[in-house]
């Protein structure tokens, strides 16, 4: 373990160092993923000075629902920028490198990609989201929620690792996994940001299911403020997020460890 | 001039090699579309006017200002890359003008997204959104033609932001920020009809509104005849403006590059 924190301090102050050599450029950078996350963000924002809600959310319940998407995220990519762009790694013949070292292979593309820029800027979004609209939604905070809530977080996190772990370990026998993330990532992150309720069924199914971002967001929010269109869901589902982001990484890192016997190295 | 439009078709031709990124963005401009109709079907609610604007007019606000804005994106890193690389040299030594010729080629790549994208999603979307049709062929001209007008308002901006890479050590950041002012200034997040009435106020001031909602006007037959020829000398005012700013850049720009070896 410990060998493990001074692997990833290592890393993260190389990195660190790296991405700020220019400042101004990095925090022009930060701000410019910042803003353009909250592009939406602010689109509705403008749109519910006129409509007042939308299926019974109001902006700062919005608020609250959309922080955890970009607060995940910004863990998320700490961890698992590696596997986000692994492609590349096969393909310029890195992954070649991690294999030789005397240390587990998932263990050091976990540690040593990580997006500073991008965890900057999801991440304070995240949180700035968090601080408005946390108070005045109503929720109170004591142990047991704020317990929760980090469970929570840390699911979200593993949900998202767990599908890139996925596509890392499809990436060995196609090579080519780009457009796989766009469609069933990117795409479906764009739907995971507004309430699940607002889509028809069969969006709604995807998001449960195929990639279950509704336990991102939705159903923990949902935990805390239980807005009345929860009512078409079965009730457990608010208690279930830390559970599904733990068996989705173990299902996803079965399913990487059978996989990774097919790698074969693209000889550069 | 035709040597120009010779840029335009062999960017047109090159982009059909690339099949299946063809199903990808149409896959891509649609959900982005679906995002939004499905937030607006929510703020409706079942009812089909709000503030006079019914939900069909929503839905082709959205798809026009989202279809046209993901049709006309394209490799905003460039300039900075020619700059980068020192291509540029060789570029200044062609026998052609080189921002001509980049308008041209870009526009050719955004020709071909119109035909090759926006076109099928906007018939796919048809299926399952209630769009509204043209209000007349002689107004479905007159969008077409604002539609081009438009994109040469886009592009200007997006050159004087390229532009400032002869300055800067790069411009990421800055064209990200100008795209999400323009997604939501010039209505592709929000239909402009819902914009606080305080803020669009300001917008009629600034190149915005000129982008996408003119056309958007246009299609859905909102505009007298007044309106109309205003609308368009709007247009070719900012785009007046829009390119001598960018030829004061530009010339500025050109005058400091400093390229080593190559």
């Amino acid at each position: 373990m410990r060998d493990i924190l001074s692997l990833f301090f290592a890393y993260a102050k190389s990195g660190l160092k790296s991405r700020f050599q220019y400042k101004v450029d990095a925090i022009v950078v930060i701000f410019a993923v910042f803003l353009r996350e909250a592009g939406g963000i602010i689109a509705m924002y403008l749109a519910l000075q006129k409509f007042g809600t939308v299926n019974g959310w109001s902006i700062d319940e919005l608020l609250f629902l959309f922080s955890l998407i970009f607060i995940t995220y910004g863990i998320f990519i700490v961890f698992f920028m590696a596997l986000r762009d692994f492609p590349d790694w096969i393909k310029h013949g890195d992954f070649d490198r991690v294999m030789v070292r005397p240390r587990g292979v998932l263990t050091q593309l976990v540690l040593c990609g990580a997006d500073w820029l991008a965890a900057f800027g999801h991440g304070t979004l995240g949180l700035l989201l968090l601080l408005v609209s946390a108070n005045r939604v109503g929720i109170e905070w004591d142990v047991k929620t704020v317990l929760y809530y980090v469970m929570c977080v840390a699911g979200g996190v593993l949900i998202q690792g767990a599908v890139f772990l996925t596509f890392s370990a499809i990436t060995f026998y196609v090579l080519e996994t780009g457009s796989l993330k766009e469609i069933f990532y990117w795409n479906m992150r764009k739907f995971a940001i507004y309430p699940l309720s607002i889509y028809n069924k069969f969006i709604q199914a995807i998001l449960l299911i195929v990639v279950p971002f509704a336990f991102v967001n939705y159903f923990p929010a949902q935990f805390f403020l239980r807005k009345p269109d929860m009512a078409q869901y079965p009730g457990w589902l608010m208690y279930i997020t830390p559970a599904v982001g733990v068996a989705m990484y173990l299902l996803a890192y079965a399913f990487w460890r059978f996989s990774l016997r097919f790698y074969k190295s693209t000889g550069n | 001039m035709s040597r120009y439009i010779q840029f335009a078709v062999i960017r047109f031709k090159s982009k059909t090699a690339y099949r299946f990124d063809y199903f990808l963005g149409i896959l891509n401009t649609l959900l982005s579309f679906v995002v939004y109709y499905s937030i607006y079907k929510a703020l409706y609610s079942g009812q089909s006017y709000i503030d006079g604007v019914s939900f069909s007019m929503v839905t082709t606000s959205f798809l026009i200002s989202l279809g046209l804005g993901s049709a006309f994106h394209k490799n905003e890193m460039f300039l900075q890359d020619k700059i980068k690389q020192g291509t540029i040299a060789n570029e200044l030594l062609k026998p052609v003008n080189f921002k001509l010729r980049m308008l041209f080629e870009d526009a050719g790549e955004g020709a071909f997204n119109v035909v090759f994208n926006f076109l099928p999603t906007a018939v796919i979307a048809a299926l399952f959104a209630h769009l509204s049709t043209p209000s007349g062929a002689l107004d479905l001209i007159l969008c077409i033609a604002s539609v081009m007008l438009g994109y040469i308002v886009l592009w200007q901006i997006s050159f004087i932001v390229q532009s400032l890479s002869f300055w800067l050590f790069s411009v990421w950041g800055l064209v990200t920020i100008k795209n999400v002012l323009i997604n939501i200034f010039a209505g592709a997040y929000i239909p402009m009809w819902f914009m606080p009435e305080r803020i669009r106020s300001i917008l009629h001031f600034t190149p915005f509104d000129s982008i996408y909602f003119m056309p958007v006007q246009l299609y859905l037959g909102q505009l007298n005849e007044m309106q109309v020829a205003l609308g368009f000398a709007k247009q070719l005012v900012w785009i007046a403006v829009l390119y001598v700013i960018g030829e004061v850049c530009w010339r500025c720009g050109i005058k400091r590059l400093v390229v080593q070896g190559g």
